[in-house]
């Protein structure tokens, strides 16, 4: 990184950046049978900031993420998220997932729950929470992401931004301390990656500590306190948005940003 | 070059072929030659067909004699329906006492009281339904059907059968005429509505333990005569033995589903090789087995009698089908679900109970459907080990002296009532195929 303070870009959003630790990764490897998937990897997450992994198909970006809530396992390295450590433990995992938000390229809404079912179901069933508050703080998370009129429609009746920004509200109706984001916006058409971006905008205003796997550029130069770019298993280069685009410096991601900002 | 359209086209009507009958027969049955030739040989056929049932079964048939020789006399190449009508308590009921056979028929009411909020709109807790018709219900029918002394386990099971049915019934009536379930209404009656949570959940406890004791009281007073098992029979044995197969088989089956996907080595290989064991023997194997094999490996003088050897081989059996079923289903669960259900912080059971399971059996009902049917057609075996279902009421009147030899009849009756109760039941699933399907689609 070459420098923590960012120059403030027009339209860059204010940092929330704390000096509070939330995630650290220390020395992390996972391979996937012999594949050597993340290599060594360090990472210090602050509270309150944005990061955005980039990098070519394949290098691990979704890997990285997947690890720090468990859905995939580490084999070497520590973990340590909100001051837990990842470990077998199913305690730790659970309070960890709890702490975690995650929205996938394919949605995965439940498709057999209406809109407001799959909003209530974390709450109710894992955070014990009474129902009226659940569906409450369901319609004001609905209403967040501009689609209260949608509640008691099933997810197959909407559209895949609509379904998107559903599934966005269903994360933060677990109120997490961190939201983790899969390419939220490689599955849908042009006209829809602006209403879940704008979506995702707003969150990164409340102060929201967010890591976001995605390739629009756009949105890492509004948002991002720091991009990150990755290459088979290693994080090759990182650094604020600014400079990572205008000054990149590692040749790999001088030809990876060319080919992306060809089209 | 540009090319715009300024008038909308008009719809114009569908050629004839598509709407008149004419239209369709042409198309469908005498498009070529060969095809009419081959329409006009089916057509003769069915007529032949049809024709020399009717004469037989219908038009030179007789309903009404005191024995086979009688038939003979009135017609002698007709059939003889007569035997039929003269044993059809038997068919149905077996050996059941004449005097008790409403106890058979109050215990069908019962089922069909219990399960029919399931298809009816506006009631809530379907689950709940499904899974005491499940697990209450058979206690109740038990007794109705079995009669004697109740045991301490059983008065419970009772007693709790009966309030859940009054339950149950009341909550369907609610549910259909107000959209809202049992517990809320008592508790707006009561005038409870707005009170806090617990003492919302004390107030109904009470009302469940009322309830119980007023059901407990009902239950001691209640006794029938003994009925042995020997004596049940015909359909009504039929259906008991493959009613309570199909029942414990889903629950069954996703256990044994669920432990050979289980990332515990001990059970997963154990649930595989109890589903592979039972897979690869036929029922009737099995069936002998529980009746000569199962006995010897019991203590000495531990006697299950006969039919709850069978009961508990033909829902193993079952049980071993259906999880492939469920198995299957699983498979169409995507991993996505999985994954969000975690990272919405569900357990296992959470997950499988609230996400996959729901999702997955959907995807199953057509093959469930399909073993349930092929498991009613299966217990018929039971006849060969020597219970008298119905299958074995058909054969046994061939044997009555009056009816010596009448075979045809009686075995066709029972093909109609088989095809007539499956073909229900296919349709069904159909139809749930159907409305299940469309419902992927919303
Ligand atoms: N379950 C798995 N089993 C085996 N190999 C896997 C598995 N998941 C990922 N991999 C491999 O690990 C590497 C990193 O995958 P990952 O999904 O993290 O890449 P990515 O950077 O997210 O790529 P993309 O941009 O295509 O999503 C890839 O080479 C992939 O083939
Ligand atoms: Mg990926």
């Amino acid at each position: 990184m070459t420098s923590t303070d960012t120059q403030d870009t027009p339209g860059q959003l204010a940092s929330a950046a704390s000096t509070e630790v939330i995630i650290q990764l220390n020395k992390v490897n996972k391979w996937y049978g012999a594949f050597h998937a993340l290599k060594d990897i360090d990472l210090v997450v602050h509270k309150g900031e944005r990061i955005v992994v980039c990098g070519p198909s394949g290098s691990g970006k979704s890997t990285l993420i997947r690890c720090i809530n468990r859905l995939e396992e580490h084999q070497e390295g520590d973990i340590v998220v909100d001051g837990i450590l990842l470990d077998k433990n199913l305690k730790h995992i659970d309070h960890i997932r709890r702490e975690v938000g995650m929205v996938f390229q394919s949605f995965n809404l439940f498709p057999h729950l209406t809109v407001l079912e799959n909003l209530t179901l974390g709450p109710i069933w894992t955070r014990k929470t009474p129902k009226a508050e659940a569906q409450e703080a369901a319609m004001k998370y609905l209403t967040r992401v501009k689609i209260p009129e949608q509640a008691n429609k099933y997810p197959g009746q909407l559209s895949g931004g609509q379904q998107q920004r559903v599934a966005i509200a269903r994360s933060l109706c677990m109120n997490p301390k961190i939201m983790l984001f899969d390419e939220p916006t490689s599955a849908l058409d042009p006209e829809m990656i602006k209403e879940v971006l704008d979506v995702m905008i707003e969150l990164a205003d409340t102060g929201m500590t967010m890591i976001v796997v995605s390739h629009e550029m756009g949105f890492a130069k509004t948002v991002a306190d720091r991009v990150i770019f990755m290459d088979e298993g290693d994080i090759v280069e990182q650094n604020e948005p600014f400079e990572f685009f205008n000054n990149p410096q590692h040749p790999r991601t001088k030809l990876f940003l060319s080919q992306i900002l060809q089209h | 070059m540009v090319v715009v359209r300024t008038q909308p086209t008009s719809s114009r009507t569908a050629p004839l072929s598509e709407t008149t009958v004419i239209g369709w027969l042409h198309k469908n049955l005498f498009s070529t030659v060969l095809n009419a030739v081959l329409t006009l040989i089916c057509l003769y056929i069915i007529y032949v067909v049809v024709k020399g049932l009717w004469i037989w079964g219908v038009a030179d048939a007789v309903w009404v004699a005191k024995d086979r020789r009688e038939c003979f006399d009135i017609s002698i190449d007709g059939a003889c329906w007569a035997g039929v009508i003269q044993w059809i308590d038997n068919i149905f009921y077996g050996r059941y006492p004449r005097t008790e056979l409403w106890r058979v028929n109050l215990g069908g009411l019962l089922l069909v009281l219990w399960m029919a909020p399931l298809w009816l709109p506006r009631v809530r807790a379907k689950i709940f339904i499904g899974l005491s018709t499940v697990f209450l219900y058979p206690f109740l029918a038990g007794y109705l059907f079995a009669g004697g002394d109740k045991s301490l386990f059983m008065q419970v099971m009772v007693t709790l059968a009966m309030v859940c049915l009054a339950g149950n019934t009341a909550h369907a009536i609610i549910g259909v005429s107000s959209g809202r379930g049992l517990p809320d209404t008592l508790l707006r009656w009561l005038g409870k509505d707005q009170a806090p949570e617990a003492t919302q959940r004390n107030t109904l406890l009470v009302l469940l333990a009322a309830a119980l004791a007023v059901g407990y009281a009902l239950q001691t007073g209640w006794t029938e005569e003994v009925v042995p098992w020997s004596k049940w029979g015909g359909m009504f044995l039929t259906l008991v033995i493959s009613g309570i197969g199909i029942a414990t088989a889903l629950p069954g089956g996703i256990i044994l589903a669920l432990g050979r996907r289980s990332k515990m080595p001990v059970i997963r290989v154990m649930s595989t090789a109890f589903i592979e064991l039972f897979r690869s023997v036929p029922l009737i194997t099995v069936l002998f087995m529980a009746t000569t094999m199962f006995p010897l490996f019991m203590p000495e003088g531990f006697v299950l009698n006969k039919l709850v050897q069978v009961i508990i081989a033909v829902s193993l059996f079952s049980a071993c089908y259906m999880a492939e079923t469920v198995r299957a289903g699983l498979q169409a669960i995507p991993r996505g679900q999985y994954e969000a259900a975690h990272t919405i912080g569900l357990g296992y059971w959470g997950m499988m109970g609230l996400i996959v399971m729901p999702q997955a059996l959907k995807h199953m009902i057509p093959n469930i459907v399909g073993s349930f049917i092929g498991l009613l057609k299966d217990t018929t075996l039971v006849s060969i080990i020597g219970l008298f279902d119905i299958l074995g009421m058909l054969r046994s009147v061939s044997q009555d002296v009056p009816w010596r030899g009448l075979h045809k009849e009686p075995l066709l009756f029972g093909a109609v009532v088989f095809f007539v109760v499956c073909s229900v039941m296919s349709k069904y699933s159909r139809h749930l195929e159907v409305k299940l399907s469309a419902g992927a689609k919303r």
